[in-house]
């Protein structure tokens, strides 16, 4: 089914549990030389535990500023967030999300099993943080190569260390800020696919950037169709896609039809 | 990988090679062998001729011995070259019976080394241990902590880096008379010169580095809710790391070099620099040479110790 | 919250409360530091003219460190009138000139090694290495005894300091410009191969102008390296002019006042000589992005 409102979640007849991210009214409006930027104008969104959303819309649209506006990477001018009952500031020092950027980040002067400790190193998590490491980088296939260092390895798979790394510290939201734009189609439907399977296993919240239709479509439970001047929320795009999902989701008349919807509403903010 | 013309292909199939390089070498050995015994030649052309000729033939040979890929063909042509070289230099020095007073043959530069070995030890000691050494030490503590305060407050940073570019523009050699003789004639004054000449590129190279992370990098330690502690002990000290090793070369090669330079300007009968500017007023330029063979090795030696505690401490994110 | 880019402030304030913090703190180390000479001269009856070892300190003619008085005195001294052959301005312009074209004699001389070195491999391995060695030697060693050597051929004056600017400028130019000449990336060096370039017109219109950076950033760094080889070069023989012969003769007096002064010359001699090369940078390499 499909929705174009721009805050109701799927409506099934279950109990719902309170939104583990709850955005409203939000704003953010940028001031640059010359005059303002409205990146995000009037913003509402509701996110179930367990969902996976992508967030999708052109440059400048506000997908990335939400998403970092969520991890209290930016403050809003305007609008609340509240995330699993807390502020933003209150959610990151309790450690309630793991951040994976554009690029890797890795730390080049860290191994694979040193960059991957790194948070519980920071966090000053107790227990036995090498084997919580090395159990990360086996749920990402990348378990021979801690002792290797970021150079050593190609762009896919030091994104995968990056995942590893947000996902040692064990928090229930992931923040994914389009970590396989940079990497060519077939590594990136290879990755797609393991994201599914480390959602699937770990139970998860995703939230995720990116602007590939097809991809946002494969990955999510529901999408948010974004558009530009100003930034906002243009419709929410529910993807009733059965689970699990494999390369032939990709070529099913739904998904086409799903990812057809979406371009409609890309284009229809974009006119 | 660029591309380099090379001016003809080298000739691996062609045994001559090796051949042409010892018969260059024996040849170079032979002329100065021939040279030793007799006296001084009537002519130095023919002898001229001679060692060219030799050398058109090790030329051949080096550049065989170059043609190669493996580990030989890049560390043995300098080899080869510098010891051809010398040769040359001996033969034509004893060819034209320059004077030994005035540019000394390589051997006598080897004999007067040895003969004074223990005073030129000892001024080695004093140069590159206490001035050089000490002073460097100083210098980049000095630095690093100044760095670490400029990086904290803006208006320092403001106020304080230009000047540190503009005195290191100071040449060393007029700042030494004057810090020599406020502190005195002993080692302390060169020390602290080596140590303001040093100073500046580590001030300079810190706070650069320290100011050069990587904008995800502070991104990631944010979302972690790190303390400012924990993110320059994670973040900005290692990517600083590469900044002040290279400002800690550069601080090497200077920290020497004014050492020696301050012993121009007045010395307790110490140090290489007095030794130098002694033994030309008196031409006895073959221990000159000698001492001047004795700061080369230094110089690169101390380099060499940087670049080995740069590998130990630094990994780059380009294969080594 | 995310590394903001910080505003542009004016440096000129901050500098100006460095400076005159610098000054504040000076004071009273120069009072401490020349008491102890002051206080031995009276004790030794010298009539200093002034009534008590803490009045002298700032009037003593070799005092350890000069008070700003007796520096402006010092400079006014020593630079009026600059056409003087005795002026400290004049001698910085002699000393300058040395280096100067030391430093074209090293570019000349450098650039035919650099394309020697990027057009022959043999040459290369046999003699770059010892090229990048001698950068981390002490050259200025060498300065003393080359002074005396080419005086006792004959060349005296001008020459030999240029010349011996010229060699310790040497090194780190052919370095650069050899580094310089290899920059161009494969890309490029295919595009003219695409062209039939003939190796001549790649070196013109592809290595030559790539490499001017790289010389540019070396003569920089050779600037002060040569200016000392000059001025070193000139306390070693019998010059006539230079701040090297300043520096001589007022060491040997222990004009302590005036070294002050020639080091303040010395100091803008060597900041005018990079900005120099700097401006010539702009002008040679109107492409290149300044940051």
């Amino acid at each position: 089914m499909t929705l174009l409102s721009a805050s109701q979640p799927p409506s099934t007849a279950e109990p719902l549990a309170p939104p583990i991210v709850s955005v409203q009214n939000l704003q953010m409006v940028f001031q640059v030389p010359g005059g303002q930027t409205v990146a995000l104008q009037d913003a509402n969104l509701n996110i179930q535990k367990g969902e996976f959303i992508s967030l999708i819309g052109p440059s400048g649209c506000g997908k990335t500023t939400l998403l970092r506006l969520l991890a209290d990477l930016v403050q809003p001018t305007g609008g609340q967030i509240l995330i699993a009952g807390q502020s933003p500031s209150a959610a990151r020092k309790g450690r309630q999300y793991g951040y994976v950027f554009q690029a890797p980040a890795l730390m080049e002067w860290r191994s694979v099993l040193a960059n991957v400790m790194l948070p519980l190193q920071v966090m000053n998590v107790p227990g036995d943080r090498q084997a919580r490491a090395r159990e990360m980088l086996r749920l990402v296939g990348l378990d021979k190569f801690e002792r290797n260092y970021p150079w050593q390895l190609s762009g896919g798979m030091q994104q995968r260390v990056s995942i590893a790394r947000a996902l040692a510290f064990d928090p229930p939201l992931l923040f994914m800020d389009e970590p396989f734009g940079a990497l060519d189609e077939i590594t990136r439907e290879h990755l797609n696919l393991e994201l599914l399977r480390l959602w699937r296993e770990t139970g998860k919240t995703v939230i995720f950037v990116t602007h590939s239709i097809p991809e946002a479509v494969f990955l999510s439970t529901r999408v948010v169709v974004m558009t530009a001047r100003p930034g906002k929320i243009e419709g929410i795009v529910d993807v009733d896609l059965p689970q699990p999902r494999s390369d032939d989701t990709r070529e099913s008349p739904r998904f086409f039809e799903i990812a057809t919807e979406i371009r409609e509403l890309l284009k229809k903010g974009h006119a | 990988m660029t591309v380099t013309a090379r001016l003809s292909a080298p000739r691996r199939l062609s045994p001559l090679g090796p051949l042409a390089l010892a018969a260059s070498l024996a040849g170079l050995l032979a002329l100065c062998l021939l040279l030793a015994r007799s006296a001084a030649p009537v002519s130095g052309l023919p002898w001229l001729l001679g060692v060219l000729a030799l050398l058109l033939v090790g030329a051949y040979g080096v550049r065989w011995v170059a043609g190669g890929e493996g580990r030989a063909a890049h560390v043995l042509p300098a080899a080869f070259t510098l010891l051809l070289g010398v040769l040359a230099a001996e033969a034509l020095l004893r060819a034209y019976a320059v004077p030994p007073g005035l540019i000394p043959t390589p051997g006598l530069v080897l004999q007067s080394l040895w003969a004074a070995r223990t005073v030129l030890l000892q001024d080695t000691l004093y140069t590159f241990g206490l001035e050089g050494l000490l002073g460097f030490l100083l210098g980049t503590v000095a630095g690093l902590l100044l760095a670490l305060v400029v990086v904290r407050n803006r208006f320092l940073e403001l106020g304080l880096l230009p000047y540190a570019a503009l005195f290191s523009s100071i040449p060393i050699v007029a700042l030494a008379p004057v810090i020599v003789k406020a502190v005195g004639l002993e080692w302390p004054s060169k020390t602290l010169v080596v140590a303001v000449t040093v100073l500046f590129p580590v001030v300079i190279g810190a706070v650069r580095g320290l100011q050069s992370a990587q904008p995800m990098h502070l991104d990631l330690m944010h979302t972690y809710a790190a303390t400012p502690a924990q993110t320059f002990r994670e973040v900005r000290i290692p990517t600083a790391l590469p900044f002040v090793f290279n400002a800690l070369k550069v601080g090497s090669t200077l920290a020497l070099i004014s050492a020696i330079v301050a012993e121009f300007f007045g010395t307790d009968g110490h140090g290489l620099g007095f030794r130098i500017q002694i033994e030309v007023g008196r031409f006895n330029l073959s221990v000159v040479w000698a001492a001047i063979v004795l700061s080369s090795i230094v110089g690169i030696a101390f380099f060499g110790l940087i670049n080995l505690l740069e590998r130990r401490f630094v990994v780059t994110g380009r294969a080594p | 919250m995310t590394a903001a880019a910080a505003p542009r402030r004016s440096p000129l304030l901050p500098m100006l409360a460095v400076a005159v913090m610098a000054v504040l703190l000076y004071l009273p180390l120069m009072v401490w530091a020349n008491y102890g000479p002051a206080a031995r001269s009276l004790a030794s009856g010298a009539d200093l003219g002034c009534p008590s070892a803490l009045a002298c300190a700032t009037q003593l003619r070799n005092p350890v460190l000069p008070s700003p008085g007796q520096l402006a005195g010092g400079f006014q001294a020593l630079s009026l009138p600059p056409t003087s052959p005795l002026s400290a301005p004049y001698n910085a312009v002699v000393t300058g000139g040395e280096t100067l074209l030391g430093l074209a004699l090293a570019v000349v001389v450098g650039l035919g090694l650099a394309v020697l070195l990027v057009a022959s491999r043999s040459f290369e391995r046999s003699t770059l290495p010892w090229l990048v060695a001698s950068q981390t030697v002490p050259i200025v060693a060498i300065a003393p005894m080359l002074a005396v050597l080419l005086g006792q051929y004959g060349v005296q004056g001008f020459l030999p300091k240029a010349i011996i600017a010229a060699f310790i400028a040497f090194f780190p130019v052919a370095v650069g410009m050899s580094r310089g000449l290899r920059s161009p990336d494969a890309l490029q060096l295919d595009l003219m191969h695409t062209y039939s370039a003939s190796s001549g017109q790649t070196f013109r219109l592809l290595r030559f102008p790539a490499s001017l950076p790289y010389l540019f950033t070396a003569l920089k760094v050779a600037a002060t390296a040569a200016l000392v080889g000059s001025i070193v070069a000139e306390i070693s023989t019998i010059s006539f002019s230079g701040l090297g012969k300043m520096l001589a003769e007022n060491s040997r007096a222990s004009d302590t006042i005036a070294l002050w002064v020639i080091m303040v010359y010395g100091a803008v001699l060597g900041v005018a000589l990079v900005g120099l090369i700097g401006l010539i940078e702009r002008v040679a390499t109107p492409w290149k992005a300044r940051t």
